[in-house]
């Protein structure tokens, strides 16, 4: 085999075309890990196939699309743009792929994204709608732009801390209970934080998990500016979209890897299992509770660091030099499991997926704005995954899962609890 | 040229039969049915003389019925519509005995007689059924698919792979052993499946109207030398059930059955009439039956946690079931019953289902273990009505592949020379088979009257099989009038 | 529309309008390129897209639709979990039939069987079958397989040692025949309820399936109850986060794997033999040299670090392992004894025990074969064939002292035998022998992967007197189907005449290579074609 000279550069679709071809339809992408799987339900993590069935609704599906499009089998038209889009970008398939090959599933559909908005067929009416939101208020819902700190109203904050609180546009504008408790949590544990204010734009997730890649370059350039200027080296963040989007997406639109990035992630439960083990945090209260903790994707199996890389690929497909995987092995997920069971009175309890397994809430990947039936579908399944191991109440780790999950409650009447995690560690500390 | 002169050409004018006396012999078996003429008998004395007679039959559309053994009870052999009896009782060679490989190849006249003393000389053995007729044929007895008596394997057909004449006329060798150059080839037959389909699966359970085997390969196994055996009495058959699931699955014991106390006098008496008389009144209503083997290796040790794994289950269990390694009352505890298992019946005695009253109906299928004590309820519910005396009514559960289900056999013994009691038992038992089919028991070998009943319930089946066999039996020569054909 | 109008409407009209599919944006989903075949030439020069894909939900809605396809004479592909190149449509206008929403299952627990849908795969069977303290055979080829497909078509696996080979662990269904008249066999022959698989008089698994199957070229299985066989009942605990994920061994002594080093080849098969003849054991395998470095390796970089030296090299001729697992079905006592009879029989060899992990991940429940294409790129196996151990392992060597000649393309594995394992607890051997290669298609000579695998090697099986009934699927009938029975291809073609006399289900199985040799000219047929087989 020629050499080929490739990079992990998501502009190019062909950069992924060997990972297209060498797809073997396992399904290990569709199945939860066999080893895991838990019996004759609750035994798949994509909810894209699960819900639209057919195979182009599949990571298999799309990368064969994808393929048939670079060898001009098949052009766009509407039904590929859907098949595009009906997709969390949840990364289940990612980990599930790289269990038992080398392949970059995740980069495949996020380079076909880019190439469907590059070509002038993508994103869906609805996401641009948002990009216009975000271009103009930098903030989803199209709120003002001054409003972004309104929540942080009487909240001390620090100019000279060397931590910046990313709040992202769900905490400031619609669920201002988060970021109300990730302040008391920081302060509780004598943590000094700056925020942005209206410096703080969108942290380009509905952008660039659309494929409108040049738009979230802007939003990330003017963040990375931001942070920068702030003088600040950890951004923390109680949002897990915010968290992997300046994490892995902001280094991977520019090229470069998380470590070049000049300051490092975390998120709040990250923060917080730290604090546990330096002893700086108490949980007083009693919370009398059986709950259960849902993976958001983006804190999860997606949150490993970026590392880009570029090289040849030779006979046999080996890389030189070695391609950098990212599994999905590492991402947070002991942290806030360690978290729950530490507060007293919790009954912790983990859902049947867990972890690199778990079923999406479904709002992801632009999901939420262009199908929302989609996305309530999708958090349904996973609320009777709650149901079924009996916990009152989920806890979660990011706004947008939360807000999925109580829309999904609303709709159905269910009496679960939702609740975030910060608010949870909120209400032991206090 | 006549039929007959073309078949002397064949296997020789001495094999070629067709005096009153030899037709008559062939026009009955020990069973129930009404006789039938066979229009003359070949007696092949080499493999290559079955394809030629085959072809020979194709070429007049005459009727051939194999024989290999050298008793029936089913029927199975009357020659209906005349023709060929093809006897091949004297292609009785034992090809080859592979101990290493576990596999021995006979051909279709070997019986059971035969082969169980020549085997036990190397400590090998054929697994057989229940105290097979010494003079029934090896292969014919799993071709038709007899439940092995150890159903501890997973798997429980002793048949591996067989050449067979097709009843168009063509040679063919089934599984692993099809390969060019069999059987100087590194392949030895020991894989069923294949070629292609599992052919080996067509002429089972066919009543020979699917062609004729040649020879066939089957499993060996090694023959215990250290044993011990166990008797759990019941009263009530419900009882055994959970014993008869639970023992087989946890990989214990070798010989494992069930019979009532009918079945299992008329095996252990000795001084017959009265050893049965006596027996079948002091042995409890059913006996569960379980012998536990040594291997070669290690024996003991086997034989220990074996047993250990017995007393947990029943700590576990069946706490209240009496497991005893003698029969009370029954001379030598019954034990010598061991010994009897591994040997075929003495040919110098009656056959044992044959003592009681000359003869005996053996009315058989599959079915839950589950499901037994209804379908033994009915059973006796039915049998008074056709003046059967209960008392002399024969059971036999047999499971199979660690109990997933059994073969149930109710006997019903007779005399054979009073005509009217033959017909009596032959209503009974169609009539029996028929209300057990809407109950759901699943005869797998319809035999003789049977054979409408089963195929007019299984439609699709029925439908598919005759399509199958036109594509093997143009003409309809195997033993026509058998099964749907 | 590739297929008349009324045709797609009467099919919309009997699974509803959201199951079925005539767009060719969709239809690029379905195109081959997957599982066992992939990038072979088939693969690569046979499989077109489908015209309609239809995910049915019943037996009936697949009776309607081959009907329908019989009444139109369509071609169509049945296709459950899509793990071999097969269930790729090779006719243009052919309807796919996705079988994933057949996905019932139920677990019948005195009988010990499975009744699955089509849908159903190994992982979800096997959870739910050791919960109850029961298991089945999952296949190497993997845990996302189907069920049925599996049983219908192959079946292989360490655990046949004690659970059987495949043919025998399928019992009754329904089987909708090429035309769409159902079939119900078994049990299911006289009554609704599948537990046993023998019908009344000849049993027709026989025309269901043989070492292999139909490849959906003889209609649709749309309900098999598969047997379950008795496990122990102490469970398995997965451990780990992806990619490192094992089931972790109870504490109890109920199951036990073993690793020996033997010190020649020709120890390692006679002691397979006499543990089979000892009635031990629950699997027994030997495993090739290039697993141990897959197994070893983070990533394929890795992989040919390790493999690109003399000491794997010379592993193939000095390392053999004896991979033995042990289960105490009946107690701990039962591992126990097993153990020590084991050790004797090992030590009776010289053999050494190797550190082994306590834990499964490759045959209990899942199945990793999709790592098959770690190393290159793309895989196949050519041999898979049982009859005796011995004969298993001879011919592994044999095919390996030809394979040189066709390396490159296939990738040096330095003259390994392949993988060999033992069925039926001693009474059969089975050998797999894989090939590896760079798909490139700039690669020199890459036809000869082709010429190997579907000439060379089943000509060198029948030459050689091995059974290689496998490639009844991989090698042209003209060839196989000459050689084998004899004339087995005969019997091919009158029960397809019989049954599917259009030939509508999945044209052109399994005379496909036969269709593709036809057209290459690297073959020479006249060789094979007109050659008298009954000399061996
Ligand atoms: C790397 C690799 C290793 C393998 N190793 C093994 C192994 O060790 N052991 C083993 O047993 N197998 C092995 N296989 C084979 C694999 O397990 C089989 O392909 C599988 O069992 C059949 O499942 P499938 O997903 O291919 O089924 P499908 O792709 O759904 O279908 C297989 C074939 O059957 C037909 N079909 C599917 N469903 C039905 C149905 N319901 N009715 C009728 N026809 C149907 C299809 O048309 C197709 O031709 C291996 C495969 C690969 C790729
Ligand atoms: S897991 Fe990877 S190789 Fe397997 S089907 Fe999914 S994308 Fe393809
Ligand atoms: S990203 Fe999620 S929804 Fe999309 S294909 Fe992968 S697993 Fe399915």
């Amino acid at each position: 085999m020629p050499e080929e000279y490739v990079k992990f550069d998501l502009t190019d679709m062909k950069n992924f075309e060997y990972d297209m071809k060498r797809c073997v339809r396992c399904k290990g992408c569709k199945w939860v890990d066999h080893i895991y799987m838990p019996g004759a339900t609750y035994s798949t993590r994509c909810p894209s196939e699960k819900r639209y069935l057919f195979d182009s609704f599949s990571a298999w599906g799309r990368l064969r699309l994808a393929l048939s499009l670079l060898n001009g089998r098949i052009e766009f038209n509407d039904r590929f743009v859907e098949a595009i889009y009906k997709c969390q970008l949840c990364g289940a398939c990612d980990a599930g792929c790289k269990r038992n090959l080398d392949l970059e599933i995740g980069s495949a559909l996020e380079s076909l994204r880019i190439k469907c908005v590059a070509d002038g067929f993508g994103p869906m009416p609805e996401h641009k709608a948002i990009a216009e939101k975000i271009e103009k208020e930098h903030n989803v819902f199209g709120g003002p732009a001054d409003n972004r700190d309104k929540w942080a109203k009487g909240i001390q904050t620090d100019d000279k801390a060397e931590f910046v609180y990313f709040v992202g546009c769900y905490g400031s504008y619609k669920m201002q209970g988060i970021p109300k408790a990730t302040a008391n949590i920081l302060k509780a544990t004598g943590q000094s934080f700056k925020i942005m204010g209206s410096d703080e734009y969108c942290c380009g997730y509905p952008l660039y998990s659309t494929g409108q890649i040049e738009k979230a370059k802007k939003a990330a350039q003017h963040n990375i500016d931001t942070i920068a200027k702030s003088g600040a080296k950890t951004v923390i963040t109680a949002c897990a979209e915010c968290y992997k989007t300046l994490k892995v997406d902001y280094p991977k639109m520019f090229n470069k890897s998380t470590s070049d990035m000049g300051y490092q992630v975390i998120h709040l439960v990250e923060f917080v299992a730290d604090q546990m083990e330096k002893g700086t945090i108490k949980f007083k209260n009693n919370i009398d509770m059986r709950v259960t903790y849902h993976d958001a994707c983006n804190l999860a199996r997606m949150s490993e660091p970026w590392v880009y890389w570029e090289g040849k690929r030779k006979l046999y497909g080996i890389t030189e030099p070695t391609a950098p995987r990212r599994k999905g092995t590492h991402g947070v997920y002991h942290q806030p499991r360690n978290i729950l069971k530490a507060i007293p009175g919790i009954d912790y309890v983990d859902m049947i997926r867990i972890r690199e397994n778990a079923w999406c809430c479904g709002a992801g990947g632009g999901v939420a704005e262009a199908f929302p039936e989609f996305a309530q579908w999708s958090a349904e399944e996973r609320l009777e995954e709650v149901d079924e191991v009996g916990a009152a109440a989920l806890i979660t780790a990011c706004p947008r899962c939360k807000d999925n999950f109580s829309k999904a409650i609303n709709a159905s009447g269910d009496n679960i609890k939702v609740m975030d995690i910060a608010e949870m560690i909120n209400e032991a500390i206090k | 040229m006549d039929l007959k002169n073309e078949l002397q050409k064949i296997v020789g004018a001495g094999n070629v039969l067709d005096s009153p006396e030899i037709l008559e012999e062939y026009s009955t078996d020990n069973g129930i049915y009404p006789p039938g003429m066979p229009t003359v008998v070949v007696k092949a004395g080499k493999s290559e003389d079955v394809a030629k007679v085959i072809n020979l039959a194709n070429k007049n559309s005459t009727p051939v019925i194999p024989v290999s053994s050298g008793v029936h009870f089913q029927g199975c052999t009357i020659p209906y519509q005349g023709g060929i009896v093809l006897d091949l009782s004297n292609l009785n060679k034992i090809l080859e005995i592979d101990p290493p490989n576990r596999r021995v190849r006979i051909e279709p006249g070997v019986t059971w007689g035969q082969i169980t003393d020549e085997l036990a000389k190397e400590n090998i053995r054929v697994i057989s059924p229940l105290l097979p007729h010494a003079d029934r044929s090896v292969i014919t007895d799993y071709l038709e698919r007899e439940a092995p008596v150890v159903p501890k394997y997973e798997f429980a057909e002793p048949l591996m792979t067989y050449e067979i004449v097709w009843p168009n006329g063509e040679v063919f060798r089934t599984g692993s052993a099809s390969v060019p150059g069999y059987p100087d080839s590194p392949a030895k037959g020991t894989n069923p499946a294949g070629p292609g389909l599992d052919f080996y699966r067509l002429p089972q359970g066919a009543q020979g109207t699917m062609g004729v085997i040649n020879w066939a390969n089957l499993k060996l196994e090694y023959l215990p030398k250290i044993n011990k055996i166990f008797f759990m009495p019941f009263e009530d058959i419900n009882a055994a059930i959970e014993p008869i699931y639970k023992i087989p699955r946890v990989h214990i014991g070798q010989e494992f059955f069930l019979l009532n106390h009918v079945d299992l006098a008329l095996i252990l008496a000795k001084q017959w009439p009265d050893d049965y008389d006596r027996l079948s009144d002091i042995l409890p209503s059913w006996t569960l039956i379980l012998t536990i083997s040594g291997p070669p290796r290690r024996p003991e040790e086997r034989i220990e946690y074996e047993k250990e794994a017995l007393f947990d289950l029943k700590k576990q269990y069946f706490q209240d079931m009496p497991i005893l390694e003698a029969l009370p009352g029954v001379p030598g505890g019954g034990r010598e019953l061991i010994h009897m298992l591994r040997k075929p019946w003495p040919k110098e005695e009656v056959y044992w289902k044959n003592r009681l009253s000359g003869a005996c109906q053996s009315l058989f299928f599959i079915a839950r273990p589950e499901d037994a004590p209804s379908f033994y309820e009915k059973v006796v519910d039915e049998a008074p009505k056709y003046g059967y005396p209960l008392e002399d009514l024969g059971v036999y559960l047999q499971p199979i592949e660690q109990s997933r289900v059994c073969h149930l056999e109710f006997n019903m013994f007779y005399d054979p020379d009073d005509p009217i009691e033959r017909e009596k038992i032959r209503i009974m038992n169609r009539e029996l088979a028929q209300d057990l089919l809407d109950m759901g028991a699943i005869f797998t070998r319809p035999y003789g009257d049977l054979a409408d009943m089963v195929y007019e319930k299984a439609t699709s089946y029925t439908t598919a099989l005759k399509r199958v066999k036109k594509m093997f039996d143009p003409n309809n020569i195997m033993n026509p009038g058998r099964l749907c054909f | 529309m590739g297929i008349p109008q009324e045709a797609y409407k009467a099919m919309e009209d009997i699974v509803g309008s959201q199951y079925i599919t005539d767009d060719q944006v969709i239809a690029q989903a379905y195109v081959g390129r997957l599982g066992h075949g992939k990038d072979t030439g088939i693969d690569l020069e046979m499989n077109v897209p489908p015209a309609v894909i239809v995910l049915p939900r019943t037996t009936k809605e697949v009776q309607g639709i081959l009907k329908i396809a019989h009444r139109y004479k369509i071609n169509y592909v049945p296709a459950s979990s899509f793990w071999i190149s097969h269930c790729a449509p090779k006719r243009p206008n052919s309807i796919v039939l996705d079988l994933k929403r057949m996905n019932d299952l139920e677990i019948d627990e005195e009988n010990m069987c499975a009744i699955c849908g089509p849908g159903v795969i190994f992982s979800q069977l096997q959870e739910e079958a050791i919960k109850r303290g029961m298991y089945t055979t999952t296949p190497g080829g993997g845990s996302q397989v189907s069920v049925v497909a599996n049983h219908i078509n192959w079946g292989l696996s360490p655990l046949n040692y004690r659970n059987g080979v495949p043919g025998r662990r399928v019992l009754g269904g329904e089987w909708v025949l090429p035309d769409g008249e159902l079939l119900r066999i078994g049990s299911m022959s006289t009554s609704d309820d599948p537990f046993w698989g023998e019908g009344p008089g000849p049993d027709l698994r026989g025309l269901l399936r043989g070492w292999i199957g139909w490849f959906g070229a003889m209609g649709v299985v749309t309900k098999l109850a598969v047997k379950l066989l008795p496990f122990h009942d102490e469970g398995l605990k997965p451990v780990g986060i992806s990619p490192h994920t094992t089931l972790q061994f109870p504490e109890k002594k109920r199951i036990r794997w073993y690793n020996f080093v033997m010190p020649t080849r020709e120890s390692l098969v006679e002691c397979m033999y006499d543990i089979g003849k000892a009635e031990i054991a629950a699997a027994l395998t030997k495993v090739p040299q290039q697993w141990r470095y897959i197994a070893k390796a983070g990533c394929r970089e890795d992989f040919w670090e390790g493999w690109n030296t003399n000491e794997a090299r010379k592993s193939i001729n000095n390392i053999h392992i004896c991979r033995v697992m042990l289960v105490g079905y009946a107690s701990e006592e039962q591992l126990e004894y097993e153990e020590r009879v084991l050790m004797d029989i090992m030590d009776s060899y010289g053999a050494k025990l190797g550190r082994t992990r306590q834990s499964d991940n490759s045959w209990i429940k899942n199945a990793d074969s999709a790592t098959m294409w770690m190393m290159t790129g793309a895989y196949t196996s050519v041999q898979v064939t049982v009859d005796t151990v011995d004969c298993g392992v001879k011919g592994g060597e044999g095919l390996a002292r030809e394979k040189p000649a066709f390396t490159p393309p296939l990738m040096d594995d330095y003259g390994e035998p392949g993988w060999f394992q033992v069925s039926e607890i001693g009474h059969m051997g089975y050998i797999e022998f894989l090939q590896y290669w760079d798909p490139n298609p700039n690669q020199e000579n890459l036809y000869k992967k082709d010429e190997w695998n579907y000439i060379k090697v089943p000509t060198l099986d029948a030459e050689w007197g091995m059974f290689n009934a496998f490639n009844m699927y991989a090698s042209p009938m003209n060839l196989t189907g000459k050689a084998y029975g004899p004339e087995c291809r005969k019997w091919f073609e009158k029960v397809k005449a019989e049954f599917d006399p259009d030939k509508i289900s999945n044209d052109p199985i399994p005379w496909d290579v036969d269709e593709y040799v036809d057209k290459v000219d690297w073959v020479n047929k006249e060789d094979y074609i007109n050659r008298d087989w009954s000399k061996g």
